[in-house]
C-alpha cells in the first residue's frame, strides 16, 4: 500500500515540473488536437454516423425486417461460421509461424518472413483468381477435385480458404516482434526447472504473448467479417449460400435497397465494434486483476 | 554430484565458442567460470545444463552419461543474468513452478508446496514479497527469487549465468557476499560465470579461467592470482604492467627496454616481466635497479592513488596503485621526475618479444 500511496505523489510533482521546461507552446499541441480531432470526426465518426443514419432512418421495423430476411440470415450465418474456422485456425498458424520465426534460427528465415506478409501485397481479386485457376473446374486441381466429388470453388469451402489465405498475417505479424522482443529466458527457465515443452507453452509462453495474440484475434477477426474482392471471385454469388454479409450487402445496394444495405452494414459495424468492445474489456479486467493484488 | 566435462566441443558456424575443454568439478564446490565475453564460459555452463548440445564431447553427473539427457530430465537449476522470472505470476508461483509442474504422481501437496516455498523466500529473506509481482521487486530481489525458484526443485547442481552483472555495484557486492554465505549453508555443487576476476577471487572455491573456447588456468582463488599460470591469466587478474626482462640462468631478472639490442650474455634470456599495479614501489632518488620515470597523470580514488608513468627508457606507460597516505609523504606532483622498483613480478620467456 506504501508504493502505491506514494508514488502518484512523486509523478504528479513531477508532472507539474516537467511541461515548463520540456513542453512545446500551447499551440503546438492545440493545433495537434485539433488535426487529430478533424481527422478522427471526418473519416470515423462521420461514417459510423452516416451508416447508423442510414439503417434506423425508415425505422427500427424497417431495419428488422432487412436483418431478418432469409437471405440476409443466410449471409450472417455464413459470415459466423466463416469465421468459427478462420479465427482459430489463423490464431494457431499465427503462434505457431512466430514460434518459428522468434525461437529458432534456421536457413530461408528471411524469405519465410516476408512470405508471411504477401496476403497484404496480394490485391484480394487477385486472391480469389489464384484460388479459381487452382481449384476451379477448369483449374490445375479441378478434374481431381470433381472426380472425388469435392466442390470448393462457388462453395464455402472456397470462402473459408481466401478469407484464411487472406488473414493470415494478423496473428503472425502482431507475435513476431513481441515473441522476438522477449527472447527464450523464461521458456528455459521452465525447461531447467523440469516442466516439458507443452506445459512451458501452456504456462509461460502463452500468457507472456497473451495481448498480443487478442489483438491479433480481433484485427484478423475484423478482417475476416469485412473480406469482400477475394470472397467475391469464388463464392459464384448465390443468394442466400454463398453471399457473405459484405456480398449481401453489394447486392442490396446494387438493387437499389439502400435502408437494406445500411441495416446490414450497421450489423457487420456492430460486430466490428462489439469485438473491440470485447478487447477493451479483456485488458481493463486483467489490468484490475495486477493492481489489486499489488495493493496488499 | 559431481560434474565431469571431457573433451566438449561446440561451435556457432565459424565461431569456436568452446575448443575441447576437459574439466572436473568435485562435490560441493562453488566453482567460477571466468573470461571475458567470448571466452566460452557461457556456453560451457548452457552445455552442463543441456539448454545447449555440445557438438562432441561427454557430461557426466557423478558417473552418469547424461549427453543426451534432455535440459528438464537433467534436474539443475539455472540462474540467469537477466533473471527470466515469469512476469505473469507472482513471487510465490514463480518459485512454487517447478513443484507445480511436476506430473500428478510425484507432485506434492498444495500444503506442502506452500511450506516449501515459504521456507525457501525465509532463506533468501523475502518472505513478505510472496504476493508481489517481479515487475515490483528490485533487481537484487528478483535475482533472490530466482535463487530460489531454481532451488525449489532441489537440483544435483546449480548454474549461475552472470548472476550478479545487472545489478549495480553495492548491491552485487553485498549479494555475492550473501551468495557466499548460502552456498556455505545448502553446499549443492555450484558453478557460476562471471568476468568480474573480483567476483570470482571473492566468492568462489576454485576458478576456472578460461579464454576463447579453452581453459587457461585452474586452480584455487590464491593459486591463480599468485601463481597465474600465463600471460593471459596475469593480465585477466587484475591490472598488471609489462616490461622488458633478461633473466639469468641464476633466476636474476634485469629489467630493460626494448630498445637495449645489446647482445645477450651466455646464459641470458629474453622475457617479458609482469608487474601489477600496487607492486611497484615509487622512489624519490635513484637506486640499483630503479627504472627513471616521469609522473604523467595522478587520481584519487577514495583511499587509492592512480599513477600513470612515462618508462623514461622506452616512453610506455606503467600504472602504479598506491596508498593515498604513502603517495602523499613523497610529495610529487605531475611532471615530476622519479623512479619505480618492482616489488614482485613474474617472468614469461620468450613471450611475445
Amino acid at each position: 500500500m506504501t508504493t502505491s500511496n506514494t508514488l502518484p505523489l512523486i509523478s504528479a510533482a513531477a508532472v507539474q515540473d516537467t511541461p515548463r521546461a520540456t513542453a512545446e507552446p500551447r499551440w503546438v499541441k492545440w493545433t495537434l488536437v485539433g488535426i487529430a480531432l478533424t481527422f478522427l470526426t471526418l473519416f470515423l465518426i462521420l461514417p459510423l454516423a452516416v451508416v447508423l443514419y442510414g439503417a434506423f432512418e425508415a425505422g427500427m421495423q424497417v431495419w428488422w425486417q432487412a436483418v431478418t430476411e432469409p437471405d440476409a440470415l443466410a449471409a450472417i450465418r455464413l459470415t459466423l461460421f466463416v469465421l468459427l474456422i478462420v479465427v482459430p485456425l489463423n490464431a494457431v498458424f499465427g503462434v505457431a509461424i512466430a514460434w518459428a520465426i522468434a525461437k529458432f534460427e534456421f536457413r530461408g528465415k528471411t524469405i519465410l518472413i516476408s512470405i508471411i506478409d504477401m496476403p497484404f501485397a496480394i490485391s484480394p481479386v487477385v486472391v480469389g483468381l489464384i484460388f479459381v485457376i487452382l481449384l476451379g473446374s477448369q483449374g490445375w486441381f479441378g478434374p481431381f477435385l470433381a472426380e472425388h466429388d469435392v466442390r470448393i470453388i462457388f462453395a464455402v469451402p472456397g470462402i473459408v480458404i481466401v478469407i484464411l489465405f487472406g488473414t493470415l498475417p494478423f496473428v503472425a505479424r502482431e507475435l513476431i516482434p513481441l515473441m522476438q522482443q522477449q527472447g527464450k529466458e523464461e521458456e528455459e527457465a521452465s525447461l531447467t526447472l523440469g516442466a516439458s515443452g507443452w506445459k512451458t507453452f501452456w504456462y509461460v509462453t502463452l500468457p507472456n504473448i497473451k495481448w498480443g495474440l487478442i489483438y491479433g484475434v480481433v484485427l484478423c477477426n475484423a478482417r475476416a467479417m469485412g473480406e469482400f474482392g477475394a470472397v467475391a471471385i469464388v463464392s459464384g454469388r448465390i443468394r442466400g449460400e454463398t453471399n457473405t454479409m459484405p456480398l449481401h450487402i453489394e447486392v442490396l445496394y446494387n438493387e437499389y435497397m439502400f435502408t437494406a444495405a445500411f441495416a446490414v452494414s450497421s450489423l457487420l459495424t456492430g460486430l466490428a465494434l462489439v469485438t473491440i468492445v470485447l478487447k477493451s474489456w479483456i485488458e481493463w479486467k486483467d489490468e484490475r486483476k495486477q493492481t489489486s493484488s499489488t495493493a496488499r | 554430484m559431481s560434474i565431469h566435462i571431457e573433451g566438449v566441443n561446440k561451435r556457432f558456424g565459424d565461431f569456436v565458442a568452446v575448443d575441447n575443454v576437459n574439466l572436473a568439478i568435485k562435490t560441493g564446490e562453488l566453482t567460477a567460470l571466468l573470461g571475458p565475453s567470448g571466452s566460452g564460459k557461457t556456453t560451457l555452463l548452457r552445455i552442463i545444463a543441456g539448454l545447449e548440445h555440445a557438438d562432441s564431447g561427454v557430461v557426466r553427473f557423478n558417473s552418469e552419461d547424461i549427453t543426451g539427457q534432455h535440459v528438464s530430465e537433467r534436474g539443475v537449476g539455472f540462474v540467469f543474468q537477466h533473471y527470466a522470472l515469469f512476469k505473469h505470476m507472482t513471487v510465490f508461483e514463480n518459485v512454487a513452478y517447478g513443484l507445480t509442474v511436476k506430473p500428478k504422481k510425484l507432485r506434492p501437496s498444495k500444503a506442502e508446496i506452500a511450506k516449501k516455498v515459504h521456507k525457501l523466500l525465509e532463506l533468501v529473506q523475502l518472505d513478505w514479497t510472496a504476493d508481489r509481482y517481479p515487475s515490483q521487486l528490485s533487481g537484487g530481489q528478483r535475482q533472490r527469487i530466482a535463487l530460489a525458484r531454481a532451488l525449489a526443485v532441489e537440483p544435483k547442481v546449480l548454474l549461475l549465468d552472470e548472476p550478479f552483472g545487472a545489478l549495480d555495484a553495492k548491491v552485487r557486492a553485498e549479494l555475492r557476499r550473501w551468495l557466499r554465505r548460502l552456498h556455505d549453508e545448502i553446499h549443492v555443487t555450484s558453478v557460476f560465470v562471471t568476468h568480474d576476476q573480483e567476483e570470482a577471487l571473492e566468492v568462489a572455491d576454485r576458478i576456472v579461467v578460461m579464454n576463447k573456447g579453452r581453459i587457461e588456468q585452474d586452480g584455487t582463488p590464491e593459486q591463480v592470482y599468485d601463481n597465474p599460470a600465463n600471460p593471459f591469466v596475469y593480465e585477466f587478474l587484475g591490472n598488471v604492467n609489462l616490461f622488458h626482462a633478461r633473466v639469468k640462468a641464476s633466476g636474476e631478472t634485469k629489467f630493460t627496454s626494448a630498445s637495449d639490442d645489446s647482445a645477450q650474455q651466455g646464459d641470458e634470456q629474453d622475457g617479458l616481466a609482469y608487474v601489477r599495479a600496487h607492486e611497484i614501489e615509487v622512489l624519490t632518488s635513484a637506486e640499483p635497479d630503479a627504472l627513471p620515470v616521469t609522473l604523467d597523470l595522478i587520481t584519487m580514488v577514495g583511499p587509492t592513488a592512480r599513477l600513470e608513468v612515462l618508462n623514461q627508457q622506452d616512453g610506455k606507460l606503467v600504472h602504479i596503485e598506491l596508498p593515498k597516505e604513502q603517495f602523499k609523504a613523497l610529495n610529487l606532483k605531475s611532471g615530476d621526475a622519479a623512479w619505480i622498483k618492482p616489488k614482485y613480478s613474474q617472468v614469461f620467456l620468450g613471450e611475445g618479444i
